[in-house]
This record gives structure tokens, sequence and C-alpha cells, in this order.
């Protein structure tokens, strides 16, 4: 078990023939993941590592029977590119690239939500099932099986939790990259609910970083979950002036720095770590 | 990115948002000439990518040319929050017979764009709404929608617009909303619009604040002259030079010069060196996929940065490749030298390929590698973040 992919999940590309979309294909297929087909308008017909290539999403649905898509696009198609996968049928959709306009991206969640679709990104590292499907651009030196489940705004955290879960011993279930960008297609929440219903999931590590609301709503949802969440938040330490101003203040209401988030999550029965090597330790008294 | 009063202003204008009659000046002599054409009493704004400049003194009445001649003067050598005051714009006072807020922004974790309204502007919105949460009105809209008249009426009326002006107050909300959709902001508001004493509604003040990740967009921003900037203040020169060469850089006021990855780790690896009593001095994200030239002149940033004792390098290689990495700091030790300690730990896509990278380039020259200390995958990163505190530590001690 695990959460959003497995081996068995179909995976096309988008842009998979742009410089970044066939290298990281190559990657995704040589770790396992079944990747059945890609898109890149004007060039269906052609095929990238034996993988066929359509001109639409639909016709790549349509041929090769794709749920899951992975967009390798410049920054600026990707709302019509989110738009038309989510509309063909994709139910899991992964935005790699990173500096979406933020209009853009509430349209894209606005859309999802209407299809019943889970959007990850943007700015995402991607998705990983260790052993059975990497999505995305995740160094898989750093993950091995295991039995918890990690999601995170940023590719670097995530890529340091999983290196300490795999060398203490405990490997993960999957690991989510929510993305870096300001408006996200997931929240913490959605993730770590898909964690609470996943039996193989033990414990998750939620990483989260200053600015924003997605930790302080996570706050809402923790104390309903059975399995342990243990945060950890960057920017403790990070300089103030950098958020925006008074009417955005308002609608969050004076949230968004990393001490009250760690504090909110500890007080919503999260277990706080400052370093990584505090996972590990706090797995071990939680008698993992 | 914010934008000054001035520019906010010009935004208004476009959209036909009343604004009052107003002049930039750029020194004390061209505010006594404004005055040929704005009648006094006028009042002088600094214009500062901040808030809070009446509190600092950043606003003054002047009641004739030669008040306003002394007054420029020593706002001129005014810096509010440490950003020098370089141009004031000049205004008629206006005869307030009350003042409102009106804000649009974007509702992050609900995902819509919201209006805000109040009947108690000109002051802090954000202690109203604490205070007073029922005279804020607010208006949630799907980004797809558009705000009608028939709302902008209803909010205009709820915060006690007069009647005979309910209707231009609803133009102007529904202009603001407008204009908030179409340069793809994060945050536009009007506070105070004031209502004068023979009737006029005018914005007499603007702040905005547009998504950078939107700016390719609109290239009409910078022929108003407005270019790319922080959410708060000008740059470093430091800065400026990071952003021409596309490095994401802020300076900060310690000594450890930080060189890592992606930005979450640039985040956390600034804790780290915190929490093992160090200070970094700079804040640094490389971007997905970073070319080894642009790394070899982030490092050239660090190198030639006076405040930076020793450098603390981390690569996870994801997007980015460990081979590019190597050769990008490679290429910074050849072609620029390095002269201060450095700690690097480097593992991800392609590692081996970075160490091979860095085995020949040290066979060859040993000598540029004299002050590399070079770590994999094998030693935790927390002991790095060490190691680096360490280093710089002993550099001061050393001097």
């Amino acid at each position: 078990m695990a959460i959003l992919v497995d081996k068995h999940s179909r995976v096309m590309v988008q842009g998979i023939t742009g410089g970044a979309g066939k290298f990281h294909t190559e990657r995704m297929l040589a770790y396992g993941t079944n990747i059945v087909g890609g898109t890149s308008p004007g060039k269906g017909g052609q095929a990238v590592v034996e993988r066929p290539v359509f001109d639409t999403v639909t016709e790549c649905v349509e041929s090769t029977g794709a749920g899951v898509s992975v967009i390798f696009l410049p920054a600026r198609f990707v709302k019509e590119a989110a738009i038309e996968a989510i509309r063909a049928g994709i139910k899991f959709l992964v935005i790699v690239p990173e500096h979406i306009p933020i209009h853009d991206m509430l349209l894209v969640r606005r859309e999802a939500v209407k299809h019943g679709a889970t959007v990850i990104g943007g700015n995402t590292p991607g998705i990983i099932t260790p052993g059975e499907a990497n999505l995305g651009i995740m160094p898989d030196i750093a993950f091995a099986p295991g039995r918890v489940g990690t999601v995170s705004r940023s590719g670097s955290i995530t890529y340091y939790v999983a290196d300490t879960l795999t060398r203490s011993g405990y490997g993960e279930t999957t690991c989510v990259g929510l993305g870096g960008d300001p408006v996200l297609g997931s929240t913490f929440n959605e993730i770590l609910w898909m964690f609470e219903e996943d039996e193989k999931t033990k414990a998750v590590v939620m990483c989260g970083e200053i600015g924003g609301v997605y930790e302080e709503k996570a706050t809402e949802i923790i104390p309903k979950m059975k399995t342990p969440v243990l945060a950890i938040i960057g920017g403790i330490y990070a300089p103030p002036g950098k958020r925006m101003g008074h009417a955005g203040a308002i609608v969050e209401g004076r949230m968004g720095t990393a001490r009250e988030k760690l504090d909110a999550l500890a007080a919503s029965g999260a277990h706080p770590c400052k370093t990584f090597t505090d996972i590990p330790e706090t797995l071990k008294r939680l008698r993992m | 990115m914010r934008l000054y009063e001035f520019e906010g202003k010009e935004l208004f204008k476009k959209f036909k948002i009343p604004i009052p009659e107003s002049l930039l000046v750029r020194s004390a002599d061209e505010a006594v000439a404004a005055i040929d054409e704005i009648k006094a009493p006028v009042v002088l704004k600094s214009q500062v990518l901040t808030g809070g400049r009446g509190k600092a003194g950043g606003i003054k009445t002047a009641e004739s040319a030669e008040e306003a001649r002394t007054l420029a003067e020593d706002l001129f050598k005014l810096t509010i929050k440490g950003y020098p005051v370089e141009s004031l714009l000049v205004e008629p006072k206006l005869d307030i017979k009350q003042e409102y807020y009106i804000g649009v922004t974007i509702d992050r974790a609900n995902y819509t764009l919201v209006v805000i309204a109040s009947g108690e502007g000109g002051v802090d919105i954000e202690e109203t709404a604490e205070k007073h949460p029922d005279k804020i009105v607010k208006l949630p809209i799907a980004v797809e929608d558009e705000l009608y008249t028939f709302d902008a009426l209803a909010m205009a009326k709820q915060i006690g617009i007069p009647a005979a002006l309910i209707k231009q107050g609803a133009a102007i909300i529904v202009s603001l909303y407008n204009m908030f959709k179409k340069y793809d902001a994060k945050l536009v508001e009007i506070n105070p619009l004031v209502l004068t004493k023979s009737n006029l509604l005018l914005a007499a003040d603007s702040r905005v604040s547009l998504d950078d990740d939107a700016v390719f967009r609109h290239p009409e921003l910078k022929e108003m002259g407005i270019e790319m900037r922080h959410e708060e203040g000008e740059m470093t020169p430091r800065e400026r030079q990071a952003t021409e060469w596309g490095v994401p850089y802020l300076d900060l006021d310690g000594d450890i010069g930080m060189f890592p990855g992606g930005a979450g780790f640039g985040i956390m690896g600034n804790d780290f060196i915190h929490y093992y009593g160090g200070r970094p001095a700079n804040f640094m994200d490389s971007g997905g996929g970073p070319t080894p030239e642009r790394l070899a002149k982030m490092l050239v940033l660090l190198d030639e940065n006076p405040n930076v004792k020793a450098i603390f390098g981390a690569r996870f290689g994801g997007i980015s490749r460990c081979d590019d990495f190597a050769k990008g700091v490679v290429m910074f030790l050849k072609d620029h030298g390095l002269s201060k300690p450095m700690v690097m730990r480097m593992t991800g896509n392609m590692w081996q390929e970075g160490v091979r990278i860095f085995e020949e380039a040290k066979q060859a020259s040993p000598e540029l590698f004299k002050n590399v200390e070079f770590h994999g995958i094998e030693t935790p990163i927390e002991e790095i973040s060490k190691r680096a505190v360490e280093l710089a530590h002993h550099e001061k001690g050393g001097q």
C-alpha cells in the first residue's frame, strides 16, 4: 500500500520531448515507473524512449489508459496544460515547473476540485513510492521502501528527511512534494488524511516553512488523526519583512512565521523536530 | 513586488479610479515649483517601499512655497526603516469628511479572491479587523468570476458611503477588482478612500503588490518604469548583482556564506547555522537545474563579500545535477579562486559523476582545493553545518 501512486499507476508526461521532460522520463523509467506515453503538440506520432507521443492529452489517455500526468513545461504554459489534463480525465497531476502565476494556480485548483482530481505543485519535486514509482525529479538515492510517509513544501528538505529515514532503517511509504510556489494544488490537509487512511504508513513527517497558511490549516486535521505526525518547519531564523501586507494578514489572521507555525502544530498534537536527526530520535521515543 | 504610491496611482488613473491632483518631485526645488501648479496647502508624501511612513515623519503639510522648501529638504534627508527618501509626491491637502478602506487580495487557504471594504479607513486595517471585525465587509469571489456592480453597490452601502455617491463608490470597487485581475496582483488597497467636504470620492493612497511570476504578461509595466524589486525596500548592490545573474539572494548580517541547493534548504540551512551558534551572511537559492556558470557566479558573490569568513555548500541533486554542480565549483576554483575556507556536501542526481569531476580536477591542480573540505552522503548535513560554524569562528580568531 502507498498513497496516490504505485507500480500499477499508468503515468504520462506532458512536455515529454523537451530537455527536462526527456531526461526525467528516462530516469523515471529506469526506476520502474510505468510511463505509458506523453504529449507534445505538433509531435504526435513520434516516440521518446520507446513511449508514444501524442498531440493532446485526450488522445494519450484514450490510447494508453493514462490516469496520472507529470508536467514538464515552462511556467507560462502550465495553466493550459493542467486544465487540459484535468478535463481529459487525469485524476492525479504533478506540476514540476516553478513560478506559476498565482492567478493561474487558483484557476487550476478550482478545475481540479470540480473534476475530483488531485494536483500537487507547482514547483514540486514530485512524488515517490519507493521501489514502485518515482514521478518528477527526485533522486533515487535518498529513498527506500518502509513505513513513514513524508509531505513537504520543499524538494531539498524531502531528500534530507527521506535520506535520514532511510539511513535510520525506517524507510518511506510515499513521499509527497506539495511544492514551493505560494499557491499550491494541494495542501497538507488532503495529503495527511490520505496517509491516515493508508494502512502501511505508521507515522508522517510534515515539512513546512515560513509563509502562507497551509501549516496552520493542518492543525484542524492533526487532532483527528491516529497516525502520529512529526513536524519540522524551516525559517525559524529567517529575517522578517518578506510577507504580504495588511489585507493578506486580515484574511490569513496574522499567520505565517515559522515559530508560530511550529507552536500551533505542537499544540494540535504534532511532534516538533528541529533538525533532521531529531526525526529518528522522535520515532524511537514513540516506540516505533 | 511592491509598487510605490505614485506608481499605484498611475494604474488607478488607467482604471478611472479618481485620485487627487499630484506631482512627483525629486528635489526641494521641484517641490517648490510644484506649488505653482497645486495650490497650498499641500502634503509632501515620502515615496518608500515600506509601511508606517506617517509614523516615521515621512508625511508633512506645507502652507506656503517657503515652508515646502524647508520641509522637502528635511524629508530628502530622511531614511524610513533603512530606506532613503528619494522622491516625494506633492498633493493638495484634502478636506476630509470621511475615510473608507477598499482592498482586494487572495485567500490562499480557500483558493479565492476576496474584496474587503470598511467604513473605518485611514487607520491600520489589521487592527480594525482584530478589534471590530463587524466593521469589515468581505466578499469572496472565484478567480474566474467578475465582480458585479450590484455586489459592489451593496458593499458601498454597507460601509456607509452616502446614497448620492454609492454608484460612484461601487464603480471604484469594481475598477479596483478589475485592476487586481488585469495586473495579476497579490494585493491592491485604497486606504484611505476619502470623501471630501465637497462630496468627492478620491483614492488618497495606493498600496499595490504584484505577482513577480506574472510580470512577463505585463510588458507595459516596464514602459512605465516599473522594474522588478523586492516586496519591501530596494535591493542592496549585491542583491541587484545576484538578480542580474538570475539568483534569488538576500544579504543577512552574519559571516557564513551560504551556498545551498534549493530554497527549502536555503531557508532551513540558515536555521541549522543558528542552532550551532553561527550567523549566515546571506540567503541564496540556485533555482531548479542551475548551469555550472550560474553556480560559479554564486560562489563569486560569496568569495567577494568581505563579511563572509567561511562558505557552507550543500547540494542534494534532484532536478539539478551533481555533475553540473561539480563543474560549477571547479570552474569557480579555476577562473576566480577561493580566498576563504569552504566545507561542502554533495549527493543525489548524478553524484558519482560529480565526485569523478572533483577528483580529476583535484589531481590536476591540488593547490586549487587546499581550502575545500568535501563530503558525500555518509556525513549528515548537521555535521557540515557545525563544521562551517567552526571554520568561520576559527577565521575570526585568526585575524
